[in-house]
């Protein structure tokens, strides 16, 4: 092992000064799921590794409708909350147990595809990430940060401290299709939160995984779901503009092929039970 | 680079030791403890083998730093068995024949332990759903799964069928 240092600062500040004073040769990690295998296999080998688990980024609560959920708060706690139930889903459906009481929602955004089901979810429900850096914070939509490829967002000096979801007001459901029921790595993963008025889509957010390098969202298919029932016709349409998009990999879990067939079966379960939680909701 | 000196509690003992940066609570545990129970697998956090109680909680140990369990409480399958004879779990593992080469055993053991604490008469989906990423490849797993329904009859003072 070639690691000469692990430093774990006890507050954000002290991460900070961390992260400007060791510029070179530095991996930042969280729960340690996706860094440490690399450090284990001899694929990364960093001279100086920083954990953020005593950094004091672990808070998760309700504020005016919105879920603040500091970076380094475990899938396992995501799990057990009830203010956004899709999310637990979410946290739920992503590794192990032994996985989960490690990995951080934060780290999870970096997670490279077929992982990163969290983040599909936050993607479908508008979040924002909040970065620091000893220059000061800013704070932007996840959609922007996942554009690329995650890291290359973020400057050197800056780190995600916080996501925040805004409490969703209609509908949201959320599904992953992997190779077996727990635990896989995702063949498609599929969010989708929706505003109804008058039985028609006023507002569509639907975010597909393992559909490309990083979590996307399907805008051609939001927009055929923008204006019209959540009937079976609308459905179809969206389900199909949703499996033509990305670009999905081939690899150990699923062909590209399948992925598509599968895209398009998932996204239209899921909007499926939106129309029915809808149905149901008006009652 | 410096070494660290890590002090937590393994099972009822205190133990200290030097650690060299970013050493594995797994890597300590056989070779500086020599607590082998816990297994060296995957390396990836994808086996289950390297499983142990961070404060009753199942983890990793593959990718966990010790010093992040510094202060902690860690439990392994060497804690986990009584001073005289097995604890109810492992004794439903040995009548169950939950186990051919017993790689996985320890790993099991821990997910087990952590389960019923939390859930006395588990269904057979949350017994599944707790063991997913504990890795078997002699078993099929069926024999595993029977073993924690055992414990758990046993321990409810019900039927040893299972029902």
């Amino acid at each position: 092992m070639t690691v000469t240092s692990y430093v774990r600062p006890g507050s954000l500040p002290e991460a900070l000064d961390v992260l400007d004073r060791e510029v070179e040769s530095l991996m930042v990690m969280a729960g340690g799921t996706t860094v440490m295998p690399r450090i284990n296999e001899g694929v990364a080998f960093p001279r100086v590794v920083m954990s953020l688990r005593q950094a004091g980024l672990d808070g998760l609560g309700v504020e005016d409708d919105v879920l603040r959920i500091g970076a380094t708060t475990t899938l396992t706690r995501l799990a057990g909350q009830d203010a956004i139930a899709m999310l637990a889903d979410a946290a739920r459906s992503t590794g192990s147990w032994t996985i989960r009481n490690l990995a951080t929602v934060g780290g999870n955004l970096f997670t490279p595809s077929p992982g990163g089901d969290v983040a599909v979810a936050l993607l479908a429900l508008d979040a924002t990430v909040t970065l620091a850096s000893s220059r000061g914070g800013r704070t932007i939509p996840l959609a922007a940060l996942s554009r690329d490829a995650p890291g290359d967002r973020l400057a050197g000096d800056e780190l995600v401290v916080e996501l925040r979801v805004p409490v969703p007001r209609g509908p949201t459901a959320f599904e992953k299709l992997g190779r077996k029921r727990s635990d896989s790595p995702a063949v498609v993963t599929v969010a989708a939160a929706v505003r109804l008025r008058d039985g028609l889509v006023s507002e569509a957010r639907l975010a597909l995984g393992a559909m490309g390098p990083h979590p996307v969202r399907a805008t051609q298919a939001e927009r055929a779901l923008v204006g019209s029932r959540l009937d079976r016709a609308t459905i179809a349409a969206a389900a199909d503009a949703a499996a033509e998009g990305g670009e999905p990999a081939t690899d150990a879990i699923a062909t590209g092929w399948y992925r598509r067939r599968m895209a398009r079966l998932v996204v239209a379960r899921v909007l499926g039970r939106l129309a029915a939680a809808e149905v149901g909701g008006r009652r | 680079m410096t070494a660290t000196i890590v002090a937590f509690r393994l099972g009822d003992r205190d133990v200290e030791v030097m650690v060299r940066p970013l050493a594995t609570l797994q890597s300590v545990l056989r070779e500086q403890l020599g607590y082998t129970a816990t297994k060296e697998g995957c390396r990836q956090g994808g086996c289950g083998s390297c499983t142990v109680l961070v404060d009753g909680e199942p983890m990793a140990s593959c990718l966990l730093p010790v010093e992040d369990v510094a202060g902690h409480r860690v439990a392994t399958l060497e804690t986990l068995t009584p001073p005289e004879g097995l604890s109810p779990i492992q004794e439903a593992f040995v009548d169950a024949h939950a186990f051919q080469c017993g790689y996985c055993t320890p790993g099991m053991i821990a997910v087990a332990t952590a389960l019923l604490d939390r859930d006395p008469v588990p269904t057979d989906a949350a017994i599944a759903e707790a063991l997913a990423g504990n890795l078997c490849r002699c078993t099929g797993y069926r024999p595993i799964l029977d073993a924690v329904r055992l414990a758990a009859t046993r321990r409810a003072g019900g039927r040893e069928d299972g029902r």
